[in-house]
């Protein structure tokens, strides 16, 4: 697998196909004696904004902290977790389930209540 | 048969949506100044604009992803966040124009300013996008657009000479003030190739679920549509350089464009134009609004579709409510629509180049496009348009200072 080609940036989907985001960084254990293993993805949007510049990144998991989302942090998935990672990267988890989906979560919560939203 | 039946309603539609305040400025003001020497230009914007739209199809239908996604895929954010950024500034200040050109119709038709308007006018667009699933915002809009053909019915009228008409449709030098010549010519290209029908075209071919089969409806829309979507635009053009021309009218207001019709309708005049702009720019609008939910969402990885309920897309959803908002605002500061739209076409022939260098990778890449890679001359023709789009780029600012 080419991580940057293969597995950043490419689309997250959860085990039933819903869209979770997308695969914002890849975290790599770099051991003393041993080759560089990944050993997780992460996902949100403080991982991807620290790949354009630290600063950036701490910008946004800031506001987020502000705004209780999540403390800021993005979420992390185990590298064991990835069921697929052919077409779009596949893992062992619900979307609903995970706080990478509670923006959409509050933003439904505040739209259902339109009417048509749920049509 | 069911392909005839979205070959025919593809084509329609997209005459029908051709027309919005982009290009019937540029074409106003390019008949209005220059008479007829300018039709080459909407001739070349249209065939452009056809070669990206059939590329951003054909890349939808075999990769199953959106053009926004697909650059995200391979070139990765860094790349992306540039032209990401200037297609949302560019995006919220076309929607800007649009829903003021929307406004200005309404103000033609009732007399009372326009800037009472542009809330109406917004709220109109948000709930047709809230309510509608994909076909009505494209054909609905599209088959209403068809009003605008009344441009071609007013060129038709006003019975041109065969043979001008036929010359304005060859580059040539300019009897006068070369500079403006010259920008008024980039401007119908800015107006004509905007980054947000690329995206938003490829978006439709994944809504629509178009099969690698129907690919051939994907060319034929594409190259038709435009070609058919350009002869409105060359009927402002036509209708502004017989009429407004000899009058010595220059096109600085929306208002003064609306007399181009009045030899050819008589007391109908005012009111056809206001139609045709009215619904023009509100398939615009409609367009470029549902087009940021669709960028933001793809580029983010998040749910996306207009043929689901708003509240199972809900950052897709706030995404196109929240630009509209932001443009709405925007439009109630009260900026000359007009000029807007000028500055909006210029800054959309600025990051040209960046909307298209990526094709060059895209259609070439077996990974995306399986064994539907571009022919050598798709891919000549694009390295031509990234080499006149980056020409374009670094002399359209210039221009517009000593032209516009």
């Amino acid at each position: 697998m080419h991580l940057v080609r293969d597995l950043l940036d490419q689309a997250l989907v959860d085990r039933n196909g819903r869209n979770m985001g997308r695969v914002d960084r890849v975290v790599m254990e770099i051991g003393e004696h041993a080759p560089p293993r990944v050993v997780a993805i992460e996902v949100g949007a403080a991982a991807l904004g620290a790949r354009l510049s630290a600063s950036v990144g701490r910008w946004i998991a800031g506001f987020l902290h502000g705004w209780n989302v999540d403390h800021g942090q993005p979420l992390r998935i185990d590298v064991h977790q990835i069921l697929d990672a052919t077409d779009h990267v596949k893992v062992e988890l619900a979307f609903g389930e995970t706080p990478a989906a509670n923006v959409e979560r509050r933003l439904r919560r505040f739209i259902s209540a339109i009417p048509g939203a749920n049509r | 048969m069911s392909a005839i039946v979205d070959l025919v309603l593809g084509v329609v539609t997209s005459i029908g949506g051709f027309v919005e305040v982009g290009s019937i400025s540029t074409s106003a003001q390019a008949g209005s100044e220059f008479g007829f020497q300018l039709l080459w230009a909407i001739a070349v914007a249209g065939a452009m604009l056809a070669l990206l739209t059939e590329m951003s199809g054909r890349l939808a239908v075999m990769s199953k992803r959106s053009l926004a996604a697909a650059v995200r895929e391979r070139f990765g954010i860094h790349f992306q966040s540039v032209p990401l950024a200037a297609e949302a500034i560019l995006d919220v200040l076309l929607l800007t124009a649009e829903l003021g050109g929307a406004a200005i119709a309404v103000k033609l038709l009732t007399g009372i300013g326009f800037q009472w308007w542009i809330v109406p006018t917004a709220l109109l667009v948000w709930v047709i996008l809230w309510l509608s699933g994909f076909a009505v915002i494209e054909n609905g809009i599209g088959l209403l657009g068809l009003v605008t053909l009344s441009f071609v019915l007013a060129a038709w009228r006003l019975d041109p000479d065969t043979g001008d008409v036929a010359r304005g449709l060859l580059p040539s030098l300019p009897t006068h003030d070369a500079v403006r010549y010259a920008f008024l010519a980039i401007s119908i290209v800015g107006a004509t190739v905007s980054p947000y029908l690329v995206n938003f075209y490829s978006s439709g071919t994944l809504e629509e679920e178009v099969k690698q089969e129907e690919l051939w409806v994907n060319t034929a829309t594409t190259y038709g549509g435009n070609m058919f979507g350009t002869v409105v635009a060359m009927g402002v053009l036509v209708s502004s350089a017989m009429v407004l021309q000899p009058l010595h009218i220059q096109v600085d207001s929306y208002e003064q464009a609306a007399l181009m019709f009045v030899p050819a309708f008589g007391r109908w005049a005012i009111a056809l134009f206001a139609l045709s702009l009215g619904i023009g720019c509100i398939g615009a609008a409609l367009e470029i609004a549902i087009n940021m939910g669709y960028l933001l969402a793809q580029v983010f990885g998040w749910s996306w579709s207009a043929n689901r309920s708003r509240a199972d897309n809900a950052r897709f959803s706030c995404a196109f409510t929240f630009v509209l908002m932001a443009a709405a605002a925007i439009a109630m500061i009260g900026f000359d629509p007009l000029r807007l739209t000028m500055i909006s076409v210029a800054l959309t022939v600025v990051v040209m180049p960046l909307m298209v260098l990526p094709f060059l990778v895209l259609m070439n890449d077996t990974r995306f496009v399986k064994e539907r890679t571009n022919t050598a001359v798709g891919n000549a023709l694009l390295a031509l348009l990234t080499v006149l789009g980056a020409l374009f780029a670094l002399v359209v600012i210039p221009l517009e200072i000593a032209g516009g």
